[in-house]
């Protein structure tokens, strides 16, 4: 047990080594919280706006839930374009190097491998995050009456959680190929079909509608940020985590035999 | 000897080839179950066949020996598959358990998505499964439709047995033919046999208290009973001319029983009526039954007068305590409005009273042959509504006999006419039954066998839900009964301001359980100027900056 741990341990400080040494990572941070603090920017002048309207009509309106859920809103689409690119690298450039042999055939288990690289590139994920709740904070500290946290980290956890499901499954993408531009393109194509799977399933709808829906990673997230946390969500997102990670360590471990 | 293995062996090639047929049957198969929607026989059995030949040729392909089973990477990549195969299937049981017994927290401040208890214990002990139809396209563009679906969703989460439909009234018209939707929107709401208009979207979304009121409605087994008065020649319910056959099948559609009222057999008014209809008396009541039917309105009930002209009901001491009298002349409409199927004594309205009966009226019309105005003084403490008015034009004919009919300034009166007025005031509760000890004992029992086979339970809690709060006395007065009759039925609005009136007066529409709509908290956010900059700064420039910069530096180191 102890032995795994320190497997996992090792792959991930290799990674957010990798991570945290590449000017490229810094580059794709930059370019992320210059689109983040843009739409924050938008979100809440969209909300202010919206205040005084109500305030004409004399409707209630809790700015600070709806400059939540703007926000959010917007976090979740920008993060849909994001994290394939985060993740199209993870195997692809192992097998690109010619590593993913040594990976293969190295005495750490393969879903040990993966867990470990998930774990990298999460982690690189909430350091892009991270630093959005503080002006996220800044801004919900002039609310009156004052705000509980509670929903904003609720929704915050919701997208590191979709974030790790797509993570996982854009890892097994990866796995497959070569190229990390396919890796990227196919994980964009996985996450837009589960984005956009709650439209196909109103369509069909009946049971095997709703089963199909179920599987939309927008119901759930909208749901977490809306401040609702259903179980059965939260189960969807760590069954696609696990699936992802089950899935890349078939593929290294089918890798061997094909090689052979 | 060496026939045999050639043959088998192009066999086996043949299989080769067939073998895509198996997933090309099972593709055609889901399609075709998932586009028709209809898991018959043929959806089933193509995908059936389809399986059926992938697991042939796998059996074939297992012959020992050379071939696909025989390499080493094969029965890995078996194993791979079987063990993908078996996550898949764990991880999608695992879902359908979490979706089974999914379970809910909600963390916003006002529990905005969380139903209030009261829906909550309606939904948990509904006793059929209820559905809720919504004719919209579900990808319209209506605000309304969102919130809708969120409210409908928490509805279904509490309870299976509730369930809800959006449907597109274009692409499904004989469904929508078949409920009789009027409008893009309509919302419905459906229980067994049982199908009951709720509201149209485009105007207001689908609120909480509106929907478990209905649904507790709809699945409550006691029906609202309409008494019509008989025996002074009034409409009769059967169809006949003049009848309200009509009239007594779209009530039924809406949930009510219309059964005949002889008060002068009957001591009082039963205490099941959710409203007494008079529908065009010929003969005067008698003293007693004008004396019951103002006992029961002095008890909070609800009365549908409809009184032709050149009649006289003897009903001006009910009226009086109400304000109401009845105008003998003729309501004559000679505009250019007048119908000409009809003539000049069938007054057309479309000017209608701001009321729950006329609401939804706008300005279409009604047709009244033969009407008398209503003029009104005012009583305190009676709430009164014009229903029906007709256009300046139209007077009111003190000599209808005339063959030249004509406004005489002296004689008749300028419209425009009141024809129908709603009146309400609330029942004192200090006489609930003073003018009628003695017969009181005496109807229960009477009463009670009538109302016993069925009903009998349920009746009871309704009396004494109705005990605790104020009750309101109802009264609609219309100036004709002929609008109401089959025939006249079914013309423009005629129909909607009877049924409108019976559903007003039988307070069936009044929220039994008060739920309050779910509201935001009021926020606002107020930054000071400095707060405003230390953001604008710190998301536009400072963090998008290190992000670029920390790349500048370590490409600069790389190299």
């Amino acid at each position: 047990m102890r032995v795994i741990l320190s497997n996992i341990v090792a792959i991930y400080r290799k990674e957010l080594q990798g991570y945290f040494a590449s000017p490229l990572a810094y580059a794709i941070a930059g370019i992320f919280w210059l689109l983040s603090g843009f739409f924050f920017v938008i979100a809440l002048q969209d909300t202010l706006q919206t205040a005084a309207a109500a305030d004409q009509i004399g409707q209630p309106f809790d700015a600070a839930y709806a400059l939540i859920q703007a926000f959010l809103g917007l976090m979740g689409v920008l993060s849909l374009f994001i994290l394939p690119i985060l993740s199209m690298g993870l195997y692809a450039e192992e097998r690109k190097r010619g590593t993913l042999e040594l990976l293969a055939t190295s005495p750490v288990t393969n879903w040990v491998v993966s867990l470990g690289k998930l774990l990298g590139v999460l982690t690189f994920f909430i350091t892009l995050v991270l630093p959005l709740l503080v002006y996220e904070a800044i801004t919900l500290s002039a609310a009156n009456p004052p705000v509980n946290p509670t929903l904003l980290l609720t929704g915050f956890g919701g997208l590191i959680l979709m974030a790790a499901a797509v993570l996982s499954l854009g890892m097994f993408l990866s796995s497959l190929t070569e190229s990390s531009i396919l890796a990227a393109v196919l994980t964009f194509a996985l996450v837009l079909f589960l984005w956009s799977i709650q439209a196909i399933a109103t369509g069909i709808g009946g049971p095997v509608g709703e089963a199909i829906g179920h599987l939309s990673l927008l119901k759930h997230y909208g749901d977490l940020v809306r401040g609702v946390v259903n179980t059965s969500g939260l189960i969807l997102f760590v069954s696609y985590i696990i699936l992802g990670l089950f899935l890349t360590a078939q593929s290294i471990e089918a890798l061997r035999f094909q090689r052979s | 000897m060496k026939q045999i293995p050639t043959t088998w062996k192009s066999f086996k090639q043949s299989w080769q080839w067939l073998f895509w047929a198996g997933p090309v049957l099972v593709v055609i198969g889901l399609s075709a179950g998932a586009v028709s929607g209809n898991w018959g026989a043929v959806p089933v059995g193509l995908t059936i066949a389809g399986i059926v030949l992938i697991g042939v040729w796998l059996v074939l392909q297992s012959q020992p020996g050379s071939g696909f089973w025989g390499r080493r990477s094969t029965q890995a990549s078996t194993n791979a598959l079987l063990s993908t195969l078996a996550v898949v299937v764990i991880l999608g049981l695992i879902n359908f358990l979490g979706v089974r017994y999914a379970n809910q927290i909600d963390l916003t401040e006002n529990q905005l998505y969380t139903l209030a208890p009261q829906s909550q214990a309606i939904l948990r002990r509904l006793p059929q499964p209820v559905k809720v139809w919504v004719f919209m396209d579900p990808n319209s563009p209506n605000p309304n439709s969102g919130p809708t679906q969120a409210l409908l969703d928490q509805y279904k989460r509490q309870s299976r047995q509730f369930n809800f439909e959006l449907v597109d009234p274009q692409a499904q018209p004989g469904l929508a033919q078949s409920f009789g939707i009027q409008d893009v929107g309509d919302v419905y709401l459906e229980a067994g046999q049982k199908r009951q208009f709720l509201q149209n979207l485009k105007s207001e979304r689908l609120v909480e208290g509106r929907l478990t009121n209905a649904i507790e409605q709809i699945t409550s087994d006691r029906q609202a009973k309409i008494y019509f008065l008989q025996g002074h020649g009034e409409s009769p319910l059967e169809g006949s001319q003049g009848g309200l056959a009509q009239a007594k099948a779209l009530l039924q559609e809406k949930n009510f029983v219309s059964e005949p009222l002889n008060l002068v057999e009957q001591l009082t008014v039963p205490e099941d009526a959710a409203a007494v209809v008079v529908a065009g008396p010929k003969q005067a009541l008698f003293d007693k039954e004008v004396r019951e039917l103002n006992a029961y309105l002095q008890q909070g009930g609800s009365v549908l007068l409809m009184i032709d002209p050149n009649v006289d009901p003897k009903l001006d001491s009910l009226l009086k305590n109400w304000g109401v009298t009845l105008d003998n002349r003729l309501a004559i409409n000679a505009s250019a409005q007048q119908t000409v199927e009809f003539g000049p004594a069938a007054p057309v309205v479309n000017q209608y009273g701001d009321h729950p009966i006329t609401k939804d009226f706008g300005n279409r019309y009604s047709i009244y042959p033969i009407a008398r105005p209503i003029q009104m003084t005012p009583i305190p403490g009676v709430q009164e509504t014009p229903l029906l008015v007709t256009s300046p034009e139209s007077w009111a004919e003190s000599e209808p006999k005339n063959q030249n009919l004509e406004f005489n300034p002296g004689s008749d009166r300028q419209g425009p006419l009141m024809l129908g007025v709603a009146l309400s005031k609330t029942a004192q509760p200090t006489t609930p039954t003073q003018p009628s000890p003695s017969p009181s004992p005496v109807a229960s029992p009477s009463a009670s066998p009538i109302a016993s086979p069925s009903p009998s339970p349920s009746p009871s809690p309704t009396t004494s839900e109705a005990d605790k709060k104020p009750s309101e006395a109802r009264l609609v007065v219309v100036g004709n009964s002929r609008f109401a009759t089959d025939g006249l039925f079914g013309q423009q609005l005629n129909g909607d301001v009877f049924l409108n009136s019976v559903s007003w007066l039988s307070k069936r529409d009044d929220q039994v359980l008060s739920i309050r709509p779910k509201e935001d908290k009021n926020r606002r956010i107020t930054m000071t100027a400095q707060q405003a900059n230390l953001v604008g700064w710190l998301s536009l420039a400072i963090l998008p900056l290190l992000g670029f910069g920390a790349a500048g530096v370590m490409w600069w180191q790389r190299r």
